[in-house]
């Protein structure tokens, strides 16, 4: 066939193909953040920077830890987040660092980023998702709306799905257990624990323990010795300084009149399980309940 | 009539001044060459150095440039005034109150727009409370003004610790920001040039009269000079400096001490030559350490305050050892 006719037969079909392209480039996606704001993309995310250690972990999660750029320091899990190049630490971002990759989503962390600077990006024009899951159904509203995002929704509904499962299973596994009087210290200097607005209370409260100091305003309230020894909990349950460091349980044991401590109820588990809202909260929630479990048991 | 040597210290200042901030426009965490420095100024290269050169690095620049002016101007205002070499509007609590103001906004979770006007209000409610009880029932001395300061100074400490100790935990990361001051939050710079233009402007033609009032208030008085007038404009001009200055960058601490005392040890006393030249040196002394505070060790960015220490601190002790 002559080179004119092939491409007279073929013109349409090129015309079609670049009709279509063009149609899916202009595939607008858009999702609602945690501010709700909406987030519109032209095309689905292939740079994206994450603000904290927590919306890298969310990111992977998600099936877009591909797409990833940059991160922020102490961005450690999972172990190939060590490797993106860094833009600043979550609480001062080097601006320049993160125009220069050119990201078409940044993943911003609500509370924790200077919002002067996010806005700064706004307005230079990178499209800004900002999370701040407050509760486990928002991680795995997150998963789904980050999947979106990026154009991996099979991925990211799936992490969604089956965190909701695991959350579901275990809150009917001790919808009727025994309530187990719970304090949780969440930092050492200055002593700290958490109100029933946060994450870690709910976890608590999966499996069916109730946070002795849930009721206090601050969501992560400084609270003194003195006052854990008057509410006596059942049992206290410590994350740490590192994966696997339980001395904040040390000092306790000082105290033989707190039931905890008679009862040997002195439990550490992983911060990285429980103080980020990320789905490895399904495994911390897992131990937690473990624990609980084993107080019931000693009863 | 100015000597022909503080003419040059000035150009000299100026100069360094002008070398500052081009310093602060050529460098940062991307590198970029001259070559593609100067076809982004000229609008054309790579879209992306002429958003880092225009939106993100002149700013700043300029910021850092006028926060710095308006400290040293501010501190050598009150240096003179209080004929204190301790005085500076952190001292004598002006930054406090403008302190106490922002974050008292802050954590009402009130805009941009409402911080800045609360510092202002603040910094205002510190200088009236300052000269109000320092006057008394009898007449000012600078020792018992600047006595009165460090204590209204040290009360705004115990309320920020207090509002701090109660603030939200989302709410804390920028009140700290802010507490510890830092350039890469900075507001637009135009109103900090806005301010430090004029009250330099206004400023020049007193430095006669604050040269004599450098010598005692009894004695300005006695050359014809109208000393409460003359104090209560020196103080309101600082305490709007530094408002202004503390709104710009959150507080900033140690250029208005120790920019005018360097000076002082290399130009001598004269007030007239000290006050420009405090804009200048002040200017070039924070836009050269927040250069080094966002490039040295990026994309880690340090808070601005720990450069003009770093710089300031062995840069004063040289000068006031050799000065002996």
């Amino acid at each position: 066939m002559p080179p004119a006719r092939l491409l007279c037969r073929c013109l349409p079909l090129l015309a079609v193909m670049l009709w279509l392209g063009s149609g899916l480039a202009r595939a607008q996606v858009c999702v609602t953040d945690d501010t709700d704001r909406q987030v519109c993309l032209d095309q689905p995310a292939t740079r994206v920077i994450a603000l904290s250690p927590g919306a890298t972990e969310l990111v992977f999660a998600a099936g877009a830890g591909e797409q990833l750029v940059g991160a922020v320091s102490f961005s450690d899990y999972p172990p190939a987040a060590k490797k993106l190049p860094r833009v600043g630490s979550y609480n001062r971002l080097d601006l320049e660092a993160i125009l220069a990759l050119k990201p078409d989503l940044i993943v911003a962390w609500q509370s924790g980023n200077p919002m002067e600077q996010v806005e700064r990006l706004q307005t230079m024009g990178v499209p800004v998702y900002h999370s701040e899951p407050r509760r486990f159904d928002d991680i795995s509203t997150t998963l789904e709306r980050l999947a979106v995002l990026a154009g991996t929704e099979a991925v990211g509904q799936g992490a969604a799905d089956s965190l909701r499962s695991g959350m579901d299973s275990l809150r009917q596994r001790y919808a009727e257990a025994a309530p187990v009087i719970v304090f949780y210290q969440v930092w050492e200097e200055p002593l700290m624990t958490v109100n029933n607005a946060h994450l870690i209370s709910e976890a608590i409260e999966i499996c069916g323990g109730v946070n002795v100091f849930g009721e206090l305003a601050a969501l992560a309230p400084k609270i003194s010795r003195e006052a854990v020894l008057a509410k006596d909990p059942e049992v206290i349950i410590a994350g740490g300084m590192g994966e696997d460091d339980p001395s904040w349980l040390e000092p306790w044991k000082q105290f033989a009149s707190l039931r905890a401590v008679q009862s040997g109820n002195l439990f550490f588990v992983a911060p990285s399980t429980l103080q980020r809202p990320t789905p490895q909260m399904l495994a911390g929630t897992r131990t937690l309940c473990s624990h609980l479990d084993t107080v019931r048991a000693r009863d | 009539m100015i000597s022909r040597r503080a003419i040059y210290s000035l150009l000299m200042l100026a100069a360094l001044g002008v070398l500052s901030l081009l310093l602060a426009v050529t460098v940062g965490s991307v590198s970029m060459s001259l070559s593609e420095l100067s076809m982004a100024v000229a609008g054309r290269g790579d879209p992306l150095f002429g958003e880092l050169v225009f939106s993100l690095r002149l700013p700043r620049a300029l910021a850092a440039f006028a926060t710095g002016g308006l400290l040293a101007l501010a501190g050598a205002l009150m240096q003179v005034l209080l004929r204190n070499p301790l005085a500076d509007p952190y001292v004598l609590g002006i930054s406090g109150g403008a302190a106490v103001g922002a974050l008292a906004s802050m954590l009402l979770g009130l805009g941009t727009a409402m911080v800045s006007g609360s510092a202002f209000a603040g910094a205002l409610l510190s200088t009236l409370l300052v000269f109000g009880l320092a006057q008394g029932r009898g007449s000012w001395t600078p020792t018992r003004l600047l006595l009165t300061g460090v204590v209204i100074a040290a009360g705004w400490g115990a309320v920020i610790t207090f509002m701090l100790s109660l603030s939200p935990a989302d709410r804390l990361p920028g009140m700290l920001y802010w507490l510890m001051g830092d350039l890469s939050y900075a507001r637009s710079p135009w109103l900090a040039w806005l301010v430090l233009i004029p009250v330099l402007v206004v400023t020049l033609p007193l430095g006669r009269s604050l040269n004599v009032l450098a010598r005692g208030p009894l004695q300005a008085a006695a050359l014809g000079v109208a000393v409460k007038p003359l104090a209560w404009l020196v103080y309101g001009l600082a305490s709007l400096l530094t408002a202004v200055a503390v709104t710009t960058a959150g507080s900033v601490g140690f250029v208005g001490l120790i920019v005018p005392h360097m000076l002082r040890l290399v130009l001598g006393n004269d007030q007239r030559l000290i006050l420009p030249a405090s804009v200048m040196a002040g200017g070039a002394l924070l836009t050269i350490a927040d250069t080094l505070a966002r490039t040295m060790m990026a994309p880690e960015q340090l808070p601005v305050g720990v450069i003009t220490a770093l710089l300031g601190v062995p840069t004063f002790l040289f000068l006031l050892y050799r000065s002996r």
